[in-house]
């Protein structure tokens, strides 16, 4: 059967340490201001807690950036991974309008340091590069599963909140959690494949935050 | 690993054309993090293309795991172009507004170093000259080497100043041993996190995963903390917080309540404690309602929290290295807690609060101490009253052979420190920065070793030296209760050197070549791990895995019954009465209160009506570290944030990101306004170690009278909009 990969993200155990979101940076040198992985804070009146969310492209099964895309540069593969050929795309954006988690970015010009370039960015693997006026946005680790390992953000989650898997594979770790968790807008019927378990009141407040914002707090 | 193998396309993953190198051109490599100043450190295993460092992960089941934010930007730094990479000596007066510095060679820095080192001895014998280990602890072992084969007493560390040593004076006074707890285990039915944030930082680093699972498995957690971290929020059973500096009110009102129903171990009271009746006798006076006044925390959690520590035998503990020690009750507060697990007898049990039982021979504290032999601490003995802290902290002299810090501004004006050499320091450490950073100023001779020129520090010294990053270093090794690991390091940027290379290199030069092993540290590690029968390259033989030193007896449990607690083998525990000590007999006689005694914190007052807390940990900030270095974390956080709740924000119409004004009776701040109930109504948090928002200027230069330490978490304060302020301000003209 083909595999159809997915991650649950247990926000009963996630506590905003940035760790996902900086193995992600390191794996994928991503530039100055886009992060494939987030993580958002969420807090609201009536709640006494604050709650952190992991948060990255969800790899839709029907995702609407692939039909936006006048360029046909974003695609999906047999195992459900949803990527954007950078030598198809040219920029134009469209696909940051459709996607309804405002999870792709435009690459920046810029980069941290200037030339010459650090000797990590120049290994020549082709996930560690991001030419300006691109769109972006995470991978899934596609090259990493493709040598048998989970993506960066799920290894290095020091607080194990992510769960990693083949939604098709019956067996798997994933599947005998997926009960317990659910889709993010689903009312949009993209069919995310990024499952989230959720703390009790918080759907709402969750939802809302990422149609009105869906970048990590930073000052203005 | 559930998924199997690849699936074959892989050109469709190559989305920008680029040839894909393949990884097997790579190398590996093995180092550990120093972004937290954490010891046991985390392993990193690296990738490297000759001496280049291409990426990271963690260092495959390495004790001290997972990695954090901070040792993945370790990569970034490493590249960074701001690094220092040679080293600089002084051309314009020392507080200069311009400072500037000129490149010179590591035989003149040496040659400086050696002069005044020299000098000053024949003036004034070698003690006025004070050596010090900031951040990263690394370098320990051969500073200390160092101070005291050049002859000086006076070594200390961060630790020595605001870090760990309060919390682990009161352990070692009340336990005789240092704990800051455990992580439960399969026994432990009840967790008690007092005043610490494992989600993001503590010992073990990174361990929140384990407390997730013992939670799923039905431990039950009471954590203590003043703000909704995200170890509360994840864990906890029982939040409560407490008004900061009232820890010694709710810990006695928790015993008040456990004495009161009987719920506490009787027999090992009565056989184990000493002062029993004086600290129920004491706690008597803290019933819940006094103590919800006192503490703000509900009597009826009081009365819970306490109930449900009490009859879950048995109950763990988990403590932080300062979060409760930063007042001026630091160390009667911080014995406060340990007193609780004590009562109801969870100590030395499995599941409760342990004493290694085979820590490794001769180096038993991390190298946050160092091993005795390597530090030529024998020579301390003979020179111990030459001490600075002597008599302002007696009962921590008798105790710690790292000096007491905080007095250095009145040391330097009175003569008796004339040249200080530093690894790794930052004077904002200290309370009220701008009169060290005067008093270093007007020092015969300052040294600084570190990665970065930071001008709050580097302004006020004549040499600035740099070191070599984590990747570039071979010692220390690592140690993981028995087993060793070694590093593999590429070659140091520039003419980088690393700490103990520094260190001993001075050594060697001021005439003790043997003694520092002409300056080779990989000699200077054999030297340490000859006590093993090992060599650096047995440690690169068993690169992964380390080498495990076998103990001689396995783990055992209620030590105090067998004298295994005690050097002299006698049963009881490591203190003059041989017992856990509610009454301490070390502080009794240097006339200190000798009960865990609540003592009134700082009021607050119409004009300062908030509390502020500072020095809670960011998990991709350490202290003034990684502001600059990395600007992946930078990016996380560029400006000073003032955490207030809500509530307290719209009473002042202070909004997200509002640029405020935070003001103590000692000076006053910027930050940028964060509205979150992250801290409780009346509480303000700020990260310090902001150079352009350096907090610790308004805190006092106070001091709890037995440890020393500054009131980081207690001092009344108020905020204001920035721009409230300066329309104040036109008003007044």
């Amino acid at each position: 059967m083909t595999r159809r990969y997915g991650i649950i993200v247990d926000l009963n155990r996630c506590t905003g340490c940035m760790t996902c979101v900086l193995a992600c940076k390191q794996e994928n040198l991503t530039p100055p201001r886009v992060w494939w992985d987030k993580v958002l804070e969420i807090e609201g009146s009536g709640l006494d807690y604050i709650t952190y969310v992991r948060y990255a492209c969800m790899h839709c099964d029907d995702p609407p950036c692939v039909a936006a895309c006048p360029e046909k540069a974003i695609y999906k593969r047999s195992d459900g991974i949803v990527l954007i050929d950078q030598a198809k795309c040219h920029g134009r954006g469209e696909c940051r309008k459709a996607c309804p988690y405002g999870v792709i970015d435009i690459n920046p010009e810029q980069d941290y340091f200037a030339l010459p370039k650090p000797p990590y960015q120049d290994t020549g693997e082709s996930f560690r590069v991001h030419p300006p006026g691109k769109a972006t946005k995470c991978t899934l680790c596609v090259h990493r599963i493709e040598r048998g390992r989970e993506p960066a953000c799920v290894e290095a989650c020091p607080s194990k909140a992510m769960i990693f898997g083949d939604l098709n594979d019956p067996g798997s770790t994933i599947r005998t959690k997926l009960w317990q968790a659910e889709q993010l807008l689903e009312a949009q019927s993209a069919d995310p494949k990024v499952f989230y378990v959720i703390p009790k009141n918080l759907s709402k407040l969750l939802e809302e935050r990422i149609v009105t914002n869906p970048h990590m707090d930073r000052l203005p | 690993m559930e998924f199997r193998g690849p699936s074959g396309n892989q050109e469709l993953y190559n989305q920008t054309g680029v040839k894909v190198v393949s990884p097997e051109k790579e190398t590996v490599g093995y180092t550990f993090c120093d972004g937290c100043n954490e010891v046991p450190f985390c392993g990193i295993k690296f990738y490297r293309k000759g001496e280049a460092v291409t990426r990271i992960e963690p260092w495959p089941g390495f004790p001290a795991s997972p990695l954090c934010s901070k040792a993945y930007a370790t990569l970034q730094r490493l590249y960074h172009p701001n690094r220092l990479k040679y080293p600089m000596k002084r051309t314009s007066p020392k507080g200069s507004r311009a400072p500037a510095f000129v490149r010179i060679s590591w035989d003149e820095a040496y040659d400086t170093i050696v002069h005044h080192l020299n000098r000053i001895k024949e003036l004034h014998g070698p003690h006025p000259v004070f050596f010090y280990v900031g951040d990263p602890k690394e370098p320990r072992a051969s500073v200390q080497r160092l101070a005291y084969t050049y002859g000086s007493v006076n070594y200390g560390t961060e630790s020595s100043t605001a870090c760990r040593r309060a919390a682990q004076l009161a352990e070692v006074l009340t336990y005789g041993f240092p704990t800051t707890g455990d992580l439960p285990t399969e026994q432990t039915k009840v967790m008690l996190i007092w005043g610490t944030n494992p989600a993001y930082s503590g010992q073990p680093f990174m361990c929140h995963w384990q407390l997730a699972d013992a939670k799923e498995r039905g431990v039950k957690f009471i954590v203590v903390d003043p703000r909704k971290t995200p170890t509360a929020s994840t864990l906890a059973d029982i939040h409560l917080q407490p008004r900061p500096g009232t820890t010694a009110a709710l810990a006695a009102g928790m015993m008040h309540v456990i004495f009161e129903e009987g719920l506490h171990d009787q027999a090992f009271c009565n056989k184990w404690i000493h002062g029993l009746d004086e600290l129920k006798a004491y706690v008597k006076g803290f019933p819940p309602d006094r103590v919800e006044d006192l503490t703000w925390v509900p009597a009826k959690k009081v009365i819970d929290a306490a109930r449900l520590y009490a009859t879950n035998a048995p109950g763990g503990l988990k403590t932080g290295a300062q979060g409760t020690t930063h007042d001026l009750n630091a160390t009667n507060n911080h014995r406060a807690i340990l007193m609780v697990p004590a009562i109801c007898g969870y100590i030395d049990i499995p599941g409760g609060v342990t004493k290694p039982t085979s820590p490794l021979e001769g180096m038993p504290f991390h190298w946050a101490e160092a091993p005795a032999s390597f530090c030529m601490r024998d020579k301390l003995a003979a020179m111990n009253d030459k001490r600075l802290d002597l008599e302002a902290f007696p009962a921590w002299a008798e105790k710690f052979f790292e000096v007491q810090t905080n007095y250095l501004v009145e040391w330097i004006r009175e003569g008796k420190v004339k040249a200080f050499l530093g690894w790794g320091f930052n004077m904002m450490i200290w309370p009220q920065t701008h009169e060290y950073q005067q008093a270093f100023a007007d020092l015969d001779f300052a040294m600084a070793v570190d990665y970065f020129y930071r001008p709050q520090t580097h302004d006020f010294v004549d040499l600035v030296l740099p070191a070599a990053m984590n990747f570039e270093r071979l010692a220390p090794f690592a140690y993981y209760g028995r087993t060793l690991f070694g590093r593999t390091p590429v070659k140091p940027a520039g003419e980088c050197k690393e700490d103990w290379q520094i260190a001993l290199e001075i050594g060697a030069r001021l005439g003790y070549p043997d003694q520092f092993f002409n300056g080779n540290v990989e000699a200077a590690c054999n030297d340490i791990l000859g006590m093993f029968g090992l060599t650096c390259e047995d440690l690169r033989k068993n690169q992964e895995k380390g080498v495990t030193v076998p103990a001689k007896s396995p783990d055992a449990f209620k030590k105090y019954e067998t004298g295994k607690m005690r050097p002299d083998g006698k049963p009881g525990f490591d203190t003059p009465s041989g017992k856990i000590e509610a009454l301490s007999t070390v502080l009794q006689r240097h006339g200190y209160p000798a009960l865990p005694e609540y003592k009134e914190p700082m009021p607050t007052s119409k004009e300062y009506p908030l509390i502020l807390l500072t020095g809670a940990r960011v998990p991709y900030i350490t202290h003034s570290k990684w502001r600059e270095d990395s600007p992946w974390l930078l990016e996380l956080q560029r400006e000073p944030l003032l955490m207030i709740n809500p509530e307290d924000a719209d009473l002042r119409h202070i909004g997200q990101w509002d640029a405020v004004i935070l003001k103590t009776r000692y000076g006053q701040m910027d930050a940028k306004a964060k509205p979150t109930i992250m801290v409780p109504k009346g509480i303000v948090g700020v990260m310090h170690g902001w150079a352009k928002a350096n907090v610790n200027e308004l805190i006092p230069r106070q001091f709890d009278p037995i440890s020393g330490f500054p009131p980081f978490k207690e001092v009344p304060c108020t905020v204001m909009q920035a721009s409230s302020a300066s329309a104040k301000k036109r008003e007044n003209m």
